[in-house]
């Protein structure tokens, strides 16, 4: 068992050659991407960064397979991306993919569970037992006290973290991220980031995410830099923001964190067991 | 995506725009019900038909008669004799499907009472048989098959008693007293003769031959007067008819060899076709009120198809109705459809829900269409009673109604989903 793991670790979970994207805007050609290589280990955190227009979006996108590329090979968990249709994509995504968006994009008229519990239904999964594993999801995300509240019952970062339970709950190989805290005032990024990159740490979960702000990038293991459609830099980061303590901050605040952070360890630890 | 699921989420997507399901189901009922309405006053013309041609005569009677049509070279056409004996009529009671043939000897002769007197149809029949040939009585009894001391029993025609005149008087003269009453009633004493020169004064009879016998005539009860081939007919048992025929030798002419004419009777009414061919194809002319119903019924068809059509376009309306719902739905839901998209749903769920959200709103359109169909129906009997209009919704029309509106929600469901199915999963991402 742990030499085949440890051979699979050997292998890149993502891997890109010469990836171009190109939109046609009219008769205008924009693109997006010039010709992107990446190999991504499986376990790694990474952060796409880059200004705005670079190309982080459209990258993330494709690797996704949200999107086809114009040229180029993409093989994630051993299979190639750019030769698959839309449907082989989504049965693809459903076995492997886990994504978090930077609006939520919760069903708004759907409570915490039935939100989390929704992607099982895809997979056809009886309703007793998908909602019993989005409880369980929504505990490790310590929000064990909001089950029943729907999205706009809760706050943006309450609204974040059951999108990430929502991403997690189908144990995908990789979670896709596209500006998970942009709309999250900073502390909140802090916190949501920080209980990402945890829950991806502690499962050994491949994250990708994008963001245009350097201190969420530096929660990463890796951070990968775009320009204009090309890697310009890839930075290994010795120091990952989540392994660093938590600053101190206002007192009310910290009373509530605590209290939080209790029952995340406890869940944690739960949920660690049952999986 | 499970099927519960499937229905679930369909469910809570229409609830959760509730008015504007609301409408489109309307639209579905008002659509259904106009085209049940319109069918079911087709099917109640088509009942009535049926109904006015069975008041004629039993449905599952063919007449065999002892001619046939043929055409000839020239294009016309002209009867041909055939032979219709005992045998004959033993080989047609023996195809399937016939519960029994009645051969039926007919005579003429006339009826008296005082100075009054009247023509008469006179019919022998197999009195056994009598019951399995839809011969009704009015009131009385059958007649028996004895001709004693002179006594005729027969059944006599409904409206017997007002058809008696005066023969011999210069000019028509009904036997009809100043209030319109019959003279001749059930209380009348009654007399049977064969031979014309009885009752007609100035005729004096052919000179060579003895004057006919007279009968007294015994009434035993009154045809019924619908629903009856016979109803014109005085019936009497056939062994009285040939012992009268015995004894009017040159006035009554019985040829065994050869019946007139004889009755089937069969047991299917669907059969009654099918059996008609087969008598024709054994050589005889055949006859039968289903072939008139036939004919009728295929004429009543276009009237059908036209209600149908009429009520069809409002259900073309309603279907339009729910493509445009669809269509609105699933520009507003274009972000929704991208989330599921990317959290995995396959493209033939997404097709799925939406067409079960169609299926949902033909469903329900279609079974408030019918309620509202059952009720329409109520109140149009109840307008339409005097003008022989009627309404009926059989259940196969119900059943039928149901299927179709959801299979036209289907239908109109079908664009809209595929169009759902191609929205790409970017939706998703984009923030509008
Ligand atoms: N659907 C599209 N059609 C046409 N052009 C597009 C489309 N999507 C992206 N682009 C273009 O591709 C380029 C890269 O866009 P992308 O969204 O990847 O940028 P980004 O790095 O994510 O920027 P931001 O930080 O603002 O989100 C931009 O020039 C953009 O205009
Ligand atoms: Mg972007």
């Amino acid at each position: 068992m742990e030499a085949v793991k440890n051979a699979a670790a050997a292998q890149p979970i993502i891997q890109t050659r010469n990836v171009k994207k190109t939109y046609r805007v009219g008769s205008v050609d924009i693109q997006a991407l010039r010709g992107v290589d990446l190999s991504i280990m499986p376990g790694e955190m990474v952060s796409i960064i880059g200004p705005s227009g670079s190309g982080k979006s459209t990258l993330l996108n494709v690797l996704a397979g949200l999107e086809h590329v114009t040229s180029g090979e993409i093989v994630i968990a051993g299979k190639r991306l750019d030769k698959m249709n839309q449907s082989e994509l989504i049965v693809f995504r459903q076995k492997h993919v886990g994504f978090i968006f930077q609006s939520f994009n919760l069903m708004p008229y759907y409570t915490a569970v039935e939100n989390v519990a929704f992607p099982l239904s895809f997979r056809g999964m009886p309703r007793k037992r998908r909602e019993a594993l989005a409880v369980e999801a929504l505990k490790v995300m310590g929000l064990g006290k909001h089950l029943k509240h729907k999205p706009s019952q809760m706050s943006g970062g309450q609204q974040q973290r059951v999108g990430i339970a929502r991403a997690l709950v189908t144990n995908p190989d990789i979670v896709f991220a596209d500006e998970p805290t942009g709309n999250l005032d900073s502390n909140t990024s802090d916190d949501v980031m920080r209980t990402i990159c945890e829950v991806m740490r502690s499962r050994n979960k491949t994250l990708v995410m994008v963001t245009h702000d350097p201190n969420m990038a530096m929660y990463a293991d890796k951070i990968i830099k775009i320009l204009d459609g090309r890697v310009v830099d890839i930075q290994l980061n010795e120091h990952p923001t989540y392994l660093t303590p938590r600053p101190k901050r206002a007192i009310g605040d910290e009373l509530e964190e605590q209290s939080e952070q209790a029952e995340n360890k406890k869940d944690n630890k739960q949920g660690d067991t049952q999986r | 995506m499970k099927f519960p699921d499937m229905l679930r989420t369909a469910f809570l997507n229409l609830w959760r725009r509730k008015l504007r399901a609301f409408l489109t189901v309307l639209g579905m009922v008002i659509g259904t019900s106009s085209i049940v309405v319109m069918v079911s006053l087709g099917v109640g013309m088509r009942q009535s038909m049926i109904e006015s041609y069975a008041s004629m005569g039993s449905l599952t009677n063919i007449t065999v008669n002892n001619y046939r049509y043929v055409e000839t070279a020239d294009g016309g056409g002209t009867f041909k004799d055939v032979k219709l004996d005992n045998k004959a009529v033993d080989k047609i009671r023996k195809l399937p499907g016939v519960e029994g043939a009645m051969p039926q000897i007919t005579a003429w002769g006339m009826a008296m009472s005082g100075k009054y007197a009247t023509d008469v149809s006179i019919m022998g029949i197999d009195m056994e048989q009598a019951e399995l040939f839809g011969i009704k009585l009015e009131d009385g009894e059958y007649p028996g098959n004895k001709l004693a001391g002179g006594k005729v029993q027969m059944l006599l025609p409904y409206d017997f008693y007002n058809n008696f005149y005066d023969p011999n008087a210069n000019r028509w003269s009904p036997a009809i007293d100043k209030d319109g009453n019959p003279k001749i009633t059930s209380r009348s004493r009654l007399k049977l003769t064969f031979d014309y020169s009885n009752v007609y004064t100035n005729q004096p009879g052919d000179p060579g031959q003895q004057k006919g016998k007279i009968y007294t005539l015994v009434p035993t009860g009154r045809l019924a007067q619908g629903g009856n081939d016979f109803s014109w007919y005085c019936i009497m048992d056939i062994k009285v008819l040939e012992k009268l025929a015995k004894e009017n030798p040159n006035r009554i002419s019985l040829n065994k060899k050869n019946y007139n004419q004889v009755i089937v009777k069969c047991k299917e009414i669907d059969d009654v076709l099918t059996i008609k061919a087969q008598i024709e194809e054994m050589g005889f002319g055949a006859s039968c009120i289903q072939e008139w119903l036939k004919q009728s019924e295929e004429q009543l068809k276009q009237t059908q198809y036209l209600l149908g059509a009429i009520g069809g376009v409002s259900l073309l309306v309603a279907a339009i109705g729910i493509m445009n719902t669809m269509m609105m739905s699933i520009y507003e839901r274009t972000k929704e459809i991208g989330i599921i998209k990317v959290l995995g749903c396959r493209m033939s769920n997404i097709a799925g829900m939406f067409l079960t959200e169609a299926a949902y709103i033909g469903f329900f359109g279609g079974v408030l269409g019918l309620g509202l169909s059952y009720g329409l129906s109520l109140v149009l009997n109840n307008f339409l009673e005097s003008s022989g209009f009627k309404s009926i919704i059989p259940l196969y029309l119900a059943v039928g109604a149901l299927a179709f509106s959801v299979v036209v929600a289907l239908i109109s469901g079908l664009y809209p989903a595929m169009r759902a199915m191609k929205l790409s999963p970017l939706a998703a991402i984009r923030n509008e």
